[in-house]
């Protein structure tokens, strides 16, 4: 009796880690169609053969098709891995930590402090003292755009480490994070409120989002954060997956909650910070995918969550990239509006067919 | 100038016939003497009738049916019958508060910038003697835009307060203003089409001022000047390829083909990708992609922003020193004249002297054509 049940359950759990593995060999699959397709597809028609004839360094007939392959497409591809798996693993950590759906990377106040720093930016240049400082650094053009998006997000950041040491429920830090974003928010309004039109469209520019411009050593730059980011996701998997049946529970099992907590709040400042800095706020992805990835995984184990959002992710940022460029236009779309048209509904349909999505968090 | 003042010039579209039979006012005053008409400008119109005119700015967003007209009447004269919606102007205006640098450089242009008495914002003024009058304290800072400091304004009492037209714009956003009988006056002058169009403007500002002699007189110099240019690149043997811009990330905005900056390219000997592209907003949102075929192969690049230099160019994507006009130092910035405070005279006065910027863009385009001419408001970025 006891030996008929036992074996049913293993070959379940067996056909279950299996149907995982095919998944997360599909979403690989997905990535690299998705990279191949942005990279072919764009406004400017250039034949796949060029595309891949360039990518290997032969020369074509066309040196434009080469700038559009090499210094738009490729970059703009590689960004959008990157972001999107960044901006995924982020929210998948968000919301496990907080034990709350609706989190996402901007629950800290991370983006909005971003936000800040590019508005000081952008909004006080050439006027107030703000613009003057970041100049007489010597920082020009974009990277000044960065550094303040940086110094915004970390100054959050510590805020946000510093009161976590000393708050130990998570739902405080959730509404600290919350009423972070407000004050930010506000005082972003208040600068736009004394501004000129044509800054106050810049910085709007700015919160559609972008993945293009993000080039060369910005690249690297936004590669190594980010990697290092995903490193210590990853390496806080079982934390997480203990965190996941509360903080009782995961200290009665030896985690030391408050180490684990700061490390993943920097491991996703990392992430957040980094992503908005270089492409603006990109919403919506670090909420969605990590619905998208239980979903489809079914499972609750970070261990196949935090590979699985990092794919989802990164697709999904792809196909979002391929849409806001649509061939055959001249036009480029802001990159929110597509993840936001594209994404939401496929949430809905994921959350309304799993119905009770609070069985993730308990 | 007789010929001009005959009366409405055929194509532009007129308001109706003002029916109203000139009634002698009840104070006897005397008929308006010199006119002007409007030949470029499509966002407003202007009539003579008996001794009052009637000026109607056309909402170039929803055709005629927001027109907003005015009554200029002279000073201490009796209203009209008819035109019950309109608002009434005492003429000659006083006094008068701009919203834009564009209301500086149209009072300015006649030789009236001492009736300045406000503006939006002191950041974005470039006329000496208003700047003058700044330092002298004799203007307020009203606030820009879609904040406006009415009780400022109430206490000052301005003949008149001259506002940007946006989309959506209407009147009844300034009823505060209104109910202290401080008339309102949307300016759209941006909307126009051609140079010579937004430059008219100055006509609109020349009834106020009851100065129609002296703005035929410097206008129609303006417009020869233009035309004589615009005819001098009629027949060059090279058109050069422009870029227009700065992109921000993914997006370039440039030019349609319906702007002014399209006309004046045409009327500087250039080829301009997107001569022939409308859009409805008067720019074209283009994806980086779609200009940097053209950007790498073009003669010149025009208009870059806020850059001073290459450097400033480079600091901002490193993929720009990839364009020829680049490479080649044909790199061309309208921000010559920018004083300390960051105000550029091109937005300023460059918006009244068409003839002035055109000749610029002769001399980086077409040297050969103007050997002399020293550049005004552009400068080549080294």
């Amino acid at each position: 009796m006891v030996q008929t049940s036992v074996a049913p359950s293993t070959r379940l759990a067996r056909a279950a880690t299996y149907r995982r593995g095919v998944w997360l060999v599909v979403l690989l699959g997905l990535v690299a169609l998705g990279f191949v397709l942005d990279i072919g597809l764009g406004p400017v028609r250039i034949p796949l053969p060029a595309v891949v004839d360039i990518l290997l360094g032969n020369p074509t007939d066309t040196p434009a098709w080469h700038f559009i392959v090499q210094q738009i497409r490729l970059p703009k591809a590689l960004t959008a891995l990157v972001v999107g798996s960044g901006l995924a693993v982020s929210g998948l950590q968000m919301q496990t930590l907080f034990r709350n759906p609706l989190a996402g990377p901007s629950a800290l106040g991370l983006t909005a402090g971003a936000g800040l720093g590019v508005a000081a930016v952008m909004l006080a240049s050439g006027s107030v003292a703000g613009g003057f400082a970041i100049r007489a650094l010597g920082v020009g053009g974009s990277w000044a755009l960065v550094l303040a998006a940086t110094t915004g997000a970390g100054l959050v950041m510590s805020l946000v480490l510093v009161l976590s040491a000393r708050l130990r429920d998570n739902v405080v830090m959730l509404i600290v994070g919350l009423m972070v974003a407000s004050v930010t928010g506000a005082i972003v309004s208040l600068w736009q409120y004394f501004s000129a039109p044509e800054q106050i469209q810049e910085y709007l520019m700015w919160t559609f989002g972008s993945l293009g411009g993000v080039v060369g050593n910005h690249l690297l730059v936004l590669t190594t954060v980010v990697g290092a980011g995903l490193l210590l996701a990853f390496a806080s998997a079982k934390p997480l997956n203990a965190l996941l049946l509360g903080e009782n529970y995961a200290r009665s099992m030896g985690l030391v909650v408050g180490r684990s907590r700061t490390l993943i709040i920097l491991s996703t400042s990392l992430l957040a910070g980094a992503i908005t800095a270089f492409c603006g706020p990109i919403g919506f992805v670090g909420i969605a995918v990590p619905h998208l990835t239980r979903g489809l995984l079914r499972t609750a184990d970070h261990r196949v969550l935090l590979p699985g959002a990092c794919l989802l992710g990164a697709a999904l940022t792809l196909g979002c990239d391929c849409l806001a460029q649509l061939p055959g236009s001249q036009t480029v779309l802001p990159l929110n509006v597509v993840t936001s048209l594209l994404g939401a509904p496929v949430v809905l349909w994921v959350v309304l067919r799993r119905q009770n999505i609070r069985s993730s968090f308990s | 100038m007789a010929l001009l003042a005959l009366g409405p010039v055929a194509g532009f579209s007129q308001s109706p016939a003002p029916k109203v039979t000139a009634k002698p006012a009840a104070k006897a005053a005397a008929p308006v003497r010199s006119r002007t008409s409007v030949q470029y400008a499509k966002g407003f119109t202007l009539s003579y009738v008996g001794n009052y005119k009637v000026l109607t700015i056309l909402s170039p967003f929803e055709q005629k049916t927001t027109a907003t007209r005015y009554l200029l009447l002279p000073r201490g004269t009796a209203r009209p019958t008819g035109f019950t919606e309109a608002q009434v102007i005492e003429l000659p205006i006083r006094t008068l508060v701009g919203l834009s640098s564009m209301h500086v450089a149209l009072a300015d242009f006649l030789g009236a910038s001492n009736i300045l008495v406000g503006l939006g914002s002191f950041q974005y003024v470039s006329a000496p003697k208003v700047r003058q009058r700044i330092t002298e304290g004799k203007v307020l800072e009203v606030g820009q835009g879609k904040q406006l400091n009415n009780e400022l304004l109430v206490a000052q009492h301005p003949d008149l307060v001259m506002v940007t037209g946006w989309p959506g714009e209407s009147l009844p956003r300034f009823q505060t203003l209104a109910a202290a009988n401080i008339p309102v006056l949307i300016n759209s002058e941006w909307v126009e089409t051609t140079p010579l169009g937004r430059a008219e403007w100055v006509k609109v500002m020349a009834a106020l001022l009851d100065k129609e002699d002296l703005v035929n007189q410097k206008f129609n110099q303006v417009v020869r000047d233009y035309q004589r240019l615009a005819a001098s690149t009629r027949n060059v043997a090279k058109r050069p390829t422009v870029v227009v811009g700065m992109p921000f990330k993914d997006v370039w905005h440039v030019p349609d083909a319906d702007s002014y900056m399209a006309q004046f390219l045409r009327d500087a000997g250039t080829t301009y990708p997107w001569d022939k592209t409308r859009a409805p907003s008067g720019s074209l949102a283009l994806s980086f992609e779609t200009v940097a075929p053209v950007a790498l192969a073009a003669d010149y690049w025009l208009h870059t922003g806020s850059t001073k230099s290459k450097a400033e160019i480079v600091a901002q994507d490193a993929r720009y020193t990839a364009f020829a006009p680049f490479k080649r130092g044909m790199v061309y910035n309208n921000n010559r004249r920018t004083n300390a405070e960051g105000s550029n005279d091109y937005w300023e006065s460059g918006a009244v002297r068409p003839d002035l910027v055109l000749a610029d863009l002769i001399k980086i385009l077409h040297p050969e054509l103007l050997p002399t001419w020293q550049l005004r408001y552009y400068q080549q970025l080294k």
